[in-house]
């Protein structure tokens, strides 16, 4: 689809929601519908079905309790593939299903074309991640019925942050293993960054750029090894990661390197201690095994999904929980304040500011629609009863310092901002 | 040592693509159907041979076995081929891009069979890359696993050769791919020799999924990656041709080894500079015939 036709298409589809075809039900009899775009094949395959099973529980929950203000949610769910594709399918969610509101979606290109389509015709919209940044750069200024549940480059600055005060002095040479995506470049860069603003004499001797789905990473292992780098920062995302961690330890990459992992928790399960060692700085965006800090509800989440999927959940759950949550709690704060069914701008108003318990503990949208919430990162360890590494000496850091604020340059504000772990 | 290690990081990933493009090759070469899954077949050998070393492990097999395990459980997913070719039967007297959609629909369908057996979560075997240790050259330490499948992604690409050149079966694939009509007249079971010659090429790239997989993880679209490396694979070798195949598969394989190691954002580039310049100056590949 050319620009052209994306903007015709996305504008006829403003002008049947401002017809009213998008006013609220008057009689909220019936089932509240809530679409769900999730990926269940390909690269983001198992984060997408990860998303879906923590929805699902959710909202087994919730309809045990009585649904949302009285009504019982219905799922509707439709597959995230190209943002084309995908904007046809939030459509036919919108327009066929009558869904009250769309959630899910993983990647930065579909979500930043579901955005557009969200505010135009006038949907609630919650993306499991992306959305409202180009990357880092704002598209959408003042989003009104987009949200996301989650910022990950806040991981990145808190990964990179936790290196430098632990590693300062032990490291020059540095090397990057990062996805040939947005968010492998955005990580990578953040971590440049960083050295620069404390001034951190460094040389980066290989920066290696992981495709997504590549299943033979030898050469780029190689390239690394032979760079023999004091300090090797990993942010790989998707299936290549037990690759890349097989493949270099195998190589003996992991010796001698400190080790940073920004974001682990699609992988977590993944990363087995036959080839991820012990002491590597792991960012998980949240707890994905039984901790024995983590709050009830997280550890009943786990619990249920480990019993029945035989595998630890990964970090998309707890965004996708947060998103079904944010929306319930905001629909019944904004009918309990109306005193009827809430119409969506009603909802919207109501979710912004809002704190919910959410798996990874409490989380709160703040009015630029972007959550304020914790993200875990700990040192990884083989002390625990899986065959995959966990982490120890966890710290559960508010995302409030680490996110810039609305409409500023993002490489600037690092320069310029006080971090403290 | 530095060139060592280019050298072998890059016979490492031509022994493994060799397998899959040799198998596209075969299939093209007698049934000349563009096979576009046999990534599929790639993907689908790699959790077929996770499933078979957790099952040698189980019943206490030795890791000296484990290689002949992994080439025996691509073998048995190569029967997947003989239903594959029957429903490909349809299309050999339609026109070519009909037969290049209907292995595109094979291979997207395979993505939700693989997917529905195990799952969206790729899947790794542990206990089994390291158990054969490495092998020290100088500064130089290379896990000996790698060593065993560049053995025998050569290995297999030498019997073949010797398959199609020297036996009986061979001679007869080859000239009923040349003249699949005077075959049908000299008693030649076309059909037979069709599906055999599909299930061979599906073998080449199970076999190819199972031996990667020790060294790396099953993923549902690992066969995506891999089936448009063997495309610049046929393009550079010439298609049909099976040392085109072996030709290519080391010129992808060291190019991109090279190149990763010297500037990676040049990864793929490099690769498709080379496949224009052969599409520019010798359309029919190094080792490819000329048609009319």
């Amino acid at each position: 689809m050319n620009r052209r036709k994306f903007l015709k298409s996305a504008s006829s589809f403003g002008l049947v929601a401002a017809s009213g075809v998008y006013a609220p039900a008057l009689a909220q009899a019936g089932p509240l519908k809530v679409g769900l775009l999730a990926a269940r094949s390909g690269a983001l395959g198992n984060i997408g079905e990860g998303g879906l099973r923590a929805v699902q529980w959710s909202v087994d929950r919730l309809n045990k309790q009585g649904g949302i203000a009285g009504r019982r949610v219905e799922l509707v769910v439709e597959e995230e593939t190209s943002p084309k594709d995908t904007s046809d399918r939030f459509k036919k969610l919108v327009l066929q299903n009558g869904v009250e509101c769309v959630q899910g979606v993983i990647s930065t290109g579909v979500t930043l074309s579901l955005g557009v389509l969200a505010e135009e015709s006038r949907t609630i919209f919650i993306a499991w991640d992306g959305t409202t940044q180009s990357g880092v750069d704002e598209t959408m200024p003042n989003p009104k019925y987009t949200f996301r549940s989650t910022d990950n480059e806040v991981e990145a600055i808190i990964a990179g942050v936790l290196a430098i005060n632990r590693y300062q002095g032990q490291f020059r040479t540095i090397a990057g293993f990062n996805n040939d995506y947005s968010y492998g470049r955005n990580a990578w860069s953040v971590f440049q960054a960083l050295l620069k603003k404390y001034k951190i004499d460094n040389q980066s001797v290989s920066e290696q750029w992981v495709k997504v789905g590549s299943v033979d990473l030898t050469p780029a292992v190689n390239a690394v090894r032979a760079s023999d780098p004091d300090l090797l920062y990993l942010s790989v995302l998707f299936g290549e990661a037990p690759v890349l961690m097989k493949q270099a330890s195998a190589a003996g990459l992991f010796q001698r390197a400190k080790l940073v992992y920004s974001m682990g928790g699609f992988n977590q399960s993944q990363l087995k201690k036959e080839f991820t060692p012990e002491g590597m700085i792991l960012g998980l965006n949240t707890l994905d095994f039984d901790y024995p800090n983590a709050s009830p509800l997280q550890k009943e989440f786990v619990a249920y999904y480990m019993d029945r999927f035989k595998e630890p959940p990964t970090s998309a759950a707890e965004r996708a929980y947060f998103a079904m949550e944010l929306y319930a709690r905001g629909v019944e704060r904004a009918a309990k304040a109306v005193g009827k069914w809430p119409t969506k701008e009603d909802i919207t108003a109501n979710m912004e500011d809002l704190e919910v318990e959410s798996l990874g503990g409490k989380a709160r949208m703040k009015k630029n629609h972007i959550p304020e919430q914790l993200f875990f990162i700990g040192t990884t360890t083989h002390d625990n009863k899986y065959d995959f590494v966990t982490v120890k000496d966890v710290q559960a850091i508010s995302s409030e310092q680490f996110q810039k604020p609305p409409n500023t340059d993002f490489w600037k504000w690092i320069e310029s901002a006080k971090f403290e772990i | 040592m530095r060139v060592l290690d280019i050298l072998l990081g890059g016979l490492f990933h031509a022994a493994v693509l060799f397998l899959v493009a040799a198998g596209l090759q075969l299939v093209f070469g007698v049934q000349k159907i563009v096979n576009l899954a046999c990534g599929s077949f790639y993907a689908f050998g790699a959790y077929v041979g996770i499933a078979a070393i957790s099952a040698a492990l189980s019943f206490g097999l030795p890791p000296t076995l484990f290689p002949a395990v992994l080439v025996l459980a691509g073998l048995v997913a190569a029967l997947v081929g003989v239903a594959v070719e029957l429903l490909l039967r349809q299309a050999y007297k339609r026109d070519d891009s009909f037969q290049m959609l209907l292995t595109f629909a094979v291979m997207l369908m395979f993505q939700d069979i693989i997917r529905f057996i195990w799952g969206a979560t790729p899947l790794s075997l542990t206990g089994v890359y390291m158990v054969y240790g490495t092998v020290n050259i100088g500064s130089l330490s290379v896990p000996a696993y790698n060593l065993i499948v560049i053995a025998i992604g050569g290995g297999l690409a030498l019997a073949l050769a010797y398959f199609l050149r020297k036996t009986n079966y061979g001679r007869i694939l080859r000239a009923a791919a040349e003249n699949p009509g005077m075959g049908q007249a000299l008693g030649v079971n076309v059909r037979r020799l069709y599906q055999v010659t599909f299930v061979l090429g599906t073998a080449l790239g199970t076999i190819g999924g199972a031996l990667v997989v020790p060294a790396s993880a099953a993923s549902v679209d690992m066969g995506l990656e891999l089936v448009v490396e063997a495309f610049a694979v046929v393009v550079i070798g010439g298609l049909g041709s099976m040392p085109g195949a072996a030709l290519g598969a080391v010129t992808v394989g060291l190019t991109r080894s090279l190149v990763v190691s010297l500037y990676p954002e040049f990864d793929l580039l490099s690769i498709y500079v080379i496949v224009v310049f052969i599409l520019v100056v010798r359309p029919r590949g190094i080792f490819g015939e000329a048609t009319a």
